[in-house]
């Protein structure tokens, strides 16, 4: 039996846009079954409204299932007798970090932001101290605790956001577009810190995007499309199908896309391509 | 630019004024006031032009600062000035008299502590709260000194967090506005000419996405908040603890003592006399 | 001469005068064409929002000369709203701009500021809505009930509707996933062509850059660091990459394969360039 952070039955949701006489109403997820061991790096690829987004909120009940069970640590959030206690504890095991960094962030303060979560937890004084300084040191935000958030870039703000995250020891975080309203190098900072919080913490990382250099970096891809899961694996499987990802409004990394097209002109290439050195051997091997 | 405005007039130092906690400075704040209201002679109002005097060096906020805060003032102090020299009678023989206007040393004296009255309060407060104190530290302070009140269900905490979320986006608003003009600029939008009522429909444009985007905003935050477990200060533990300390007490015994010298200073019968104004205020003996 | 838009020893400087004060463009030229699209790069804080802002008279240069059709814009500085007419801005995040209550009138809002009369503003809405690829459906709905990438398009139409002259985009294709993306970027194509109409693109990505522009200018800490065609450009990642930026991972193939000895010639920074490269490659049978 595996150990499963969190696992999904069959679950499904329908926004309710309040008209009654709507008879076309989409379900913006259905039928997902996905199971996440603890501490996998996990990406979530899908375009703009494919439902990828919804699942996250889902997995924090920010939104409640329309169909389906969801476990948490292999406790049922989706049953009638979790109370709002249970919600608050379940909370405070999954973090997540939204996309626009202006929004999440309360306090005045880098560090009394990065506190916010802790004090809602009622931890000691001396422990919330411990956590905000250890947290804003592991995203490199030491020299900025004292600063106001305003004044920061958009990759410092994120920083920030994910230490107020980290500080509440949470065992998964979602990352919910947290890259897309920033610039390549806060983009790059901010994947960095994924990668180091799911290798050196043993956080389970679940980093929803449409970006496919950040998912090529994952452990496993999850790709999204009409609600529905419509591939799963590791990055080098998911890649290979570039022709399906593109139907789908997605792109593969420009590697294999340079390869399949080559194939499709008739030259017989074989090998991997997902990474920029595979693709140079590929190429070298083949051409010379 | 517009972002460039700081906000509260805060000037950060380390002076025993800004080291004071937010608590007492409200409450001292508050018999300053009581005190400036009170007072009624020269003698009072030596003493209290004194305390700010002193207020002042300690907390080592320039002059210049000062100045530019009196700024404001100064057509409503000379209009009030000018009211009551004229429509004061007094008892005696007019100081001056020309045409219909007759000027009593009454007139000018209360013109005097008039003026004095709103400089004293202006500066005094400003140095104590808004100069040396920042806003998130006055709102902790307003939420600790409020919250007996939480026993008669008025919800303190809640409108401790309205007030530190509405300083936190203060500043992004002021930006966003900035950027929703220059996009409607882009567009023909012209802010700056016409009538009234063009003007104020000018405004739409920058208006609507303004509500728009802080709805979102509003609804986005509250649900981060949520998600970071807040459920109001139920079982909420905090960071910062405010702890008063030894010159917290050195300052309000201090304040308790002028105070009290105002109260004695008050009893003191005072009537103007023909030795005019000036000579009290210098020569006057208790 | 085919230049519309001209910029001449260009300065700006942030708080002149305060201790806050900030170089953001220092002594800037640079001139772009009709019918082309140019791109701009650099990394944050480069200068390159704040030259965009120069363009259309948003900001007042500290010193230096904007020309447009061979005309100083800050002649007449009360005239300066007439300019945002013909150097069309399209802001980062354009779509909080929306305000009105369809789509059609928000669209129209720049061309009756322009003065036109109802139904030259419904003709120019009609056009810009097409050249966005707003279905005629969209147009009476509000703009607040459409998706992320069409409220991006509809921003877009509002500047697209005063027919500029030059058309400046800061980041249009922010945020939205590839297949959005290529919906917007495409589209700039042909408003270049059929308005023969200058457009400038600021983006961050070197793979939009490399598909979709004809020249590149690149800044650097707030000044040129240099211009070019999109090949002379990205033929140089040792000059890219000193300034904080990147070549596409495809350039960087193509460059390894020709050091390794493996002579590829042609554009090689887009798929498909590299694609033919190859393909020429063995067809002239060097494999």
């Amino acid at each position: 039996m595996k150990d499963y952070i969190i696992r999904t039955q069959n679950l499904g949701f329908t926004y309710d846009d309040g008209d009654e006489n709507s008879s076309s109403e989409i379900p913006a997820l259905s039928g997902v079954d996905i199971n996440i061991e603890r501490g996998e790096y996990v990406a979530i690829l899908g375009h703009n409204g494919s439902g990828k987004s919804t699942l996250a909120k889902l997995l924090n009940l920010i939104l409640t299932p329309t169909v389906g069970k969801i476990y948490i640590d292999g406790k049922d959030i989706t049953s009638d007798d979790f109370t709002e206690d249970d919600v608050f504890e379940m909370r405070s095991k999954i973090g997540m970090v939204f996309q626009n960094p202006d929004n999440q962030l309360v306090a005045t303060i880098v560090e009394e932001d990065v506190a916010f979560g802790p004090e809602n937890l009622g931890l000691p004084r001396e422990e919330i101290r411990r956590r905000v300084d250890s947290s804003l040191e592991l995203v490199g935000m030491s020299d900025y605790a004292r600063h106001a958030p305003h004044k920061l870039s958009g990759g410092q703000k994120q920083r920030v956001a994910i230490a107020g995250i980290i500080a509440m020891k949470p065992r998964v975080i979602i990352f919910d577009e947290s890259t897309a309203m920033l610039d390549p190098q806060g983009r790059h900072e901010v994947v960095d810190i994924m990668e180091r919080l799911n290798k050196d913490e043993g956080i389970t990382v679940i980093n929803i995007t449409h970006y496919m250099e950040e998912a090529a970096r994952a452990d496993r891809v999850i790709v999204i499309n009409d609600g529905k899961i419509a591939l799963d694996g590791t990055p080098r499987e998911v890649f290979a199908n570039v022709d399906k990802l593109r139907s789908m409004g997605l792109e593969a990394p420009q590697g294999n896309e340079l390869i399949l097209e080559l194939k499709h002109a008739g030259l017989n290439i074989k090998g991997e391509s997902l990474t920029e050195s595979e693709c140079i051997e590929t190429l070298f091997k083949f051409l010379s | 630019m517009i972002s460039d405005i700081t906000l509260g007039q805060f000037f950060p130092g380390k002076s025993p004024i800004h080291r004071l906690d937010p608590r007492t400075k409200i409450i001292l704040a508050t018999i300053f006031i009581v005190a400036v209201f009170l007072a009624s002679n020269p003698a009072t109002f030596l003493l209290l032009a004194i305390t700010t005097v002193v207020l002042i060096g300690i907390s080592r906020i320039s002059m210049k600062v000062i100045l530019k805060s009196i700024k404001p003032l100064v057509f409503i102090l000379l209009f009030t000035a000018i009211l009551n020299i004229l429509m004061t009678k007094g008892d005696s023989a007019p100081l001056l008299s020309f045409w219909v206007i007759e000027i009593y040393t009454e007139g000018v004296a209360r013109a005097v502590m008039m003026a004095l009255r709103v400089i004293i309060l202006i500066v005094g407060t400003s140095i104590l709260l808004t100069y040396t104190t920042s806003p998130i530290s006055l709102t902790d302070g307003l939420e600790s000194l409020l919250s007996p009140l939480k026993l008669i269900r008025i919800p303190v905490h809640t409108f401790a967090m309205m007030m530190s979320i509405a300083l936190r986006f203060i500043p992004t608003l002021v930006e966003e506005t900035e950027k929703i003009m220059n996009a409607q600029k882009s567009r023909g939008a012209d802010f700056t000419s016409g009538s009234l009522v063009k003007r104020a429909k000018a405004l739409i444009p920058l208006l609507v996405p303004l509500f728009v985007s802080s709805f979102k905003r509003a609804e986005e935050l509250a649900t981060a908040m949520e998600c970071r477990c807040y459920r109001g200060d139920k079982n909420r533990t905090k960071l910062v603890k405010l702890q008063y300390k030894g010159i917290d007490f050195v300052f309000t015994f201090i304040f308790a003592l002028i105070f009290g010298g105002v109260i004695c200073l008050n009893i003191i019968p005072y009537k103007f006399d023909s030795f005019g104004l000036i000579y009290d205020i210098i020569f006057y003996k208790v | 001469m085919n230049e519309i838009l001209k910029i001449e020893n260009l300065s700006y400087v942030y708080g002149k005068g305060t201790p806050f004060e900030k170089v953001a463009l220092d002594n800037v030229s640079v001139s772009f064409e009709k019918g082309k699209i140019t791109g701009l790069i650099g990394h944050t804080g480069s200068g390159k929002s704040t030259l965009v802002n120069l363009l259309n008279g948003l900001y007042k240069p500290t010193s230096g000369t904007v020309y447009l059709d061979g005309k100083d814009i800050w002649e007449n500085p009360k005239e300066i709203s007439k300019i945002r007419f013909k150097v069309g801005l399209v802001m980062q995040y354009p779509e909080y701009q929306l305000f009105d209550e369809t789509v059609r009138a928000d669209i129209g809002f720049g061309p009756r500021n322009l003065g036109l009369s109802e139904a030259e503003v419904e003709e120019r809405v009609l056009e810009a809505a097409r050249f966005s690829g707003i279905g005629d459906d969209l147009l009476d709905k509000s703009p607040f009930e459409l998706s992320g990438g069409q409220k991006r398009r509809v921003a877009i139409a509002g500047i697209i509707a005063m027919r500029p002259d030059v058309l400046v985009l800061d980041e249009p294709a922010a945020g939205l996933d590839p297949r959005g993306r290529r919906e917007i970027l495409g589209s700039l194509r042909d408003y270049a062509n059929r308005m023969n109409a200058s457009v400038i693109l600021v983006s961050h990505s070197m793979e939009d850059m490399a598909h979709y522009c004809d020249n590149v200018v690149v800044m650097n800490s707030a000044k040129v660091y240099r211009t070019g065609t999109v090949n002379e450009i990205f033929s140089d990642a040792e000059g890219l990459i000193s300034v904080g930026l990147d070549v596409p991972m495809i350039s960087r193939v193509a460059k390894e394969l020709t050091s390794r000895g493996i002579a590829l010639e042609g554009e090689l920074y887009t798929v498909n360039g590299v694609k033919d490269a190859i393909l020429r490659y063995v067809k002239e049978g060097k494999r």
